[in-house]
């Protein structure tokens, strides 16, 4: 098993992206509002974006044309190349197209460090 | 009256055939005052298509021409003799000649309001109802969008009215302006028509050739579609259904590539929308076969893979125009099954008031 310590828990703030290397895959690690981390690949599955370079943001929601909703803010990550949004709380699935999702990593923390598994 | 001819050669449900009036047609079914401009005062619409030279005949098939020298689509028997009987016409959906659209009409509402209604009358006096093959369209002035939804109320619920033909103007059709007449449809289960393309696009401007305006048809059907879809018009009126005539149907695989692909980028700008777009089109929107591409059986079977459906083309004709589709030589050699579903299964699947 493989593995990587990635930083001090207290060393990302919520909201954060934070690219690490798992052996030679690139990996981003994402620290949500309420101080929980997840960690996918840090590729896109659409056109490979390096996704550390996105956004860790809000998702815009609605049931009637034309009303807006904001919406888990600091849990969609969102690709920095051509905006696709997965959500953190759910596997890293796509909101357009749920079948889809990020390749995910377990992350544990042992002794205040951010630690990601293979 | 007429009855299905039990010889058909076909059974057909042609989507778009364009019945014909003349001023004088319209006269009885007119009030006044507007009645008296066209009388006294010579009044007539501006004629605004800047094209009469795509065939021998204008926009009309040279032989359509009713022998008595009246306008092509003008004359019942006739157009019975030379489509209808001829063809063997299971039904046929007439989609009009008139436009009240105000973009002709220098913003006179109170006019345009009044001819669709008149149009109404005598489509429903001298063709519905002299011909059981024969469905109609009802024709509002959507600038008057009150007066629009009286003439839905007044006409939509006759037995024969089977969709509303929406005219293109200044605001694209997801616009919420056109809700409430979306709404009126939904309540009397007419479909949304869209045929009246002249001018081709919203903004109002014509190319230089016929032949541009022409080919480029379909992009006027990719604005309205790509337009409602995105505004959420099929999430709120969930049994609105809408028929794009007279744009053919092979750009419909891109349509529904391009739309896809662009939800899944950017989803968050339109979070009502929750299911792809192709699926929103494959439940909700219909395409005519006319004007149809010279496709060979390999090239027209191959647009139907893509599309993902043979459920979502309908046989139109377009008659009288020059650019008529045939029954029987428009389309490459189809399996009986598939042929079934095109000519004439798919519309009846599709129009809720066509049995």
């Amino acid at each position: 098993m493989k593995q990587q310590t990635v930083c001090h828990v207290n060393d990302m703030q919520p909201g954060e992206l934070r690219e690490t290397e798992l052996g030679r895959i690139s990996v981003v690690v994402c620290k949500t509002p309420d101080g929980e981390f997840y960690a996918f690949t840090n590729k896109c599955i659409h056109q490979g974006g390096p996704l550390s370079k996105g956004k860790l943001c809000g998702a815009p929601q609605s049931d009637n044309p034309g009303e807006y909703t904001f919406c888990q803010d600091g849990e969609i990550l969102r690709c920095p190349w051509h905006g696709r949004e997965f959500n953190v709380k759910d596997d890293g699935r796509m909101l357009a197209n749920p079948k889809h999702k990020l390749p995910s990593f377990p992350v544990k923390i042992e002794d205040d460090y951010v630690i990601v598994y293979k | 009256m007429n009855n299905n001819n039990p010889s058909s050669k076909k059974r057909i449900i042609d989507v778009d055939i364009h019945e014909s009036v003349t001023y004088k047609d319209l006269f009885k079914y007119l009030e006044n005052p507007y009645r008296r401009y066209i009388e006294d005062a010579n009044w007539i619409q501006e004629k605004h298509m800047p094209y009469t030279q795509p065939s021998v005949a204008g926009v009309n098939r040279a032989d359509a021409v009713v022998p008595d020298g009246r306008p092509a689509g003008s004359d019942l028997p006739f157009m019975q003799e030379q489509l209808l009987d001829d063809i063997g016409h299971e039904y046929g959906i007439l989609t009009g000649a008139l436009d009240p659209s105000p973009s002709s009409m220098h913003g006179w509402y109170e006019m345009a309001t009044a001819l669709a209604s008149a149009y109404n009358d005598w489509q429903i006096e001298n063709w519905l109802e002299k011909d059981e093959r024969l469905y109609g369209s009802v024709h509002i002035n959507a600038e008057d969008r009150d007066g629009a939804i009286r003439e839905i109320e007044r006409v939509g619920s006759h037995p024969k009215m089977v969709q509303i033909l929406l005219p293109i103007d200044d605001k694209m059709w997801g616009d919420p302006y056109y809700h409430p007449i979306y709404e009126a449809a939904q309540k009397h289960d007419l479909m949304i028509g869209m045929h009246h393309n002249e001018p081709p696009v919203y903004f109002g401007k014509w190319p230089r050739y016929f032949i541009e305006w022409h080919s480029l048809l379909p992009t006027s059907h990719m604005m309205q579609v790509t337009n409602m879809i995105f505004n959420g018009v099929f999430e709120k009126f969930p049994n609105l259904k809408l028929m794009m005539i007279e744009g053919g149907f092979t750009f419909v695989p891109h349509l529904m590539w391009k739309l896809d692909q662009q939800y899944n980028d950017l989803r968050h700008e339109v979070p009502w929308i929750k299911r792809k777009p192709s699926e929103i089109m494959k439940e909700h929107v219909r395409f005519c076969t006319q004007p149809s591409e010279e496709l060979n059986k390999k090239d027209f079977l191959s647009v139907i893979d893509q599309m993902g459906s043979d459920e979502m083309i309908c046989f139109a004709t377009d008659y009288p125009h020059w650019d008529f589709d045939s029954p029987h030589r428009s389309l490459p050699s189809l399996d009986p099954d598939l042929k079934k579903k095109i000519f004439s299964e798919n519309a009846r699947a599709f129009y809720p008031k066509l049995k």
